[in-house]
């Protein structure tokens, strides 16, 4: 697993930035990420040795992105919770359910965001 | 791993230096409640200090560059420095115990490096409930729906 440069500095564009600014207000220095980029696994050995130890790829042990199942899911969840509280509004309990598949410093990123909009 | 872009790097290190230093805090407000999975929007961070504005704390403020400036007629207390803008002073929690209390059942959450402790949501709901603001009683229709979610 590679770090896709061209991806970063995409995505940076989108945004209006560069990746140079991103990259300092990450607190990114610029030695590191392209130290990171020439390698061809980024995973840390961590992840590969344990990886290895069960005989799986190690891309099974990272965060997958949503899939239509996970939101199947997490809209059965959802009616559950509403159906067990009656009162319980839905869209509240989705965004819920959403978040907390988020780590909380991404959760915090999206109240700020959006309060500082 | 750090935590790119919610944090600045002065912000990281004014975090970082008042846990180091031992300076009593936690996080409250709907920053806290966004933490732990609510879907709140905020305008900033919340913290509720144990001694505000003690030695510890100035001492702290002065290594990231933040004064504390203390209340002052109809003026609330304030941090002022680059490091200290996204962050509010608490004075008050309203339908609490006092912050030892609260502080022995904080939640610790992980936001990137940094492990804070945060007031548990339940608590968060009572103390925007005690206060009778209209802006609070707003939004715990949502906290209360989330706290049901998260239990």
């Amino acid at each position: 697993m590679r770090l896709d440069h061209e991806e970063a500095k995409r995505i940076a564009r989108e945004q209006g930035r560069t990746l140079t600014g991103v990259l300092g207000r990450a607190g990114v220095s610029r030695t590191a990420y392209y130290s990171l980029r020439r390698r061809d696994n980024i995973l840390p050995r961590t992840i590969r040795d344990l990886a290895a130890e069960l005989g799986i790829e190690p891309e099974r042990l990272l965060r997958k992105t949503p899939t239509p199942l996970t939101y199947e899911r997490r809209l059965r969840r959802a009616r559950e919770i509403c159906d067990r509280f009656p009162g319980t509004d839905f869209h509240n309990v989705w965004h819920t359910l959403t978040l907390l598949d988020l780590p909380p410093v991404e959760r915090l990123r999206r109240s700020l965001r959006r309060g500082r909009a | 791993m750090a935590a790119p872009e919610l944090f600045t790097k002065r912000e990281q290190d004014f975090l970082e230096t008042l846990l180091d230093e031992g300076v009593e805090f936690m996080v409250v407000g709907l920053a806290a409640a966004a933490l732990q999975g609510v879907p709140a929007v905020t305008q900033d961070i919340d913290l509720w200090f144990a001694h505000r504005g003690d030695k510890k704390m100035i001492e702290a403020l002065r290594k990231v560059g933040v004064s504390y400036i203390p209340p002052s007629d109809q003026n609330p207390p304030l941090l002022a420095g680059e490091a200290a803008d996204l962050f509010d002073i608490v004075v008050h929690m309203h339908g609490l115990g006092s912050f030892e209390d609260e502080r022995a059942h904080a939640k610790i959450v992980e936001v990137g490096r940094i492990k804070l402790p945060v007031l548990p949501l339940e608590r968060i709901v009572a103390s925007k409930e005690a206060t009778g603001r209209p802006k609070d009683l707003a939004i715990l229709p949502v906290l209360k729906d989330a706290l049901r979610v998260i239990d």
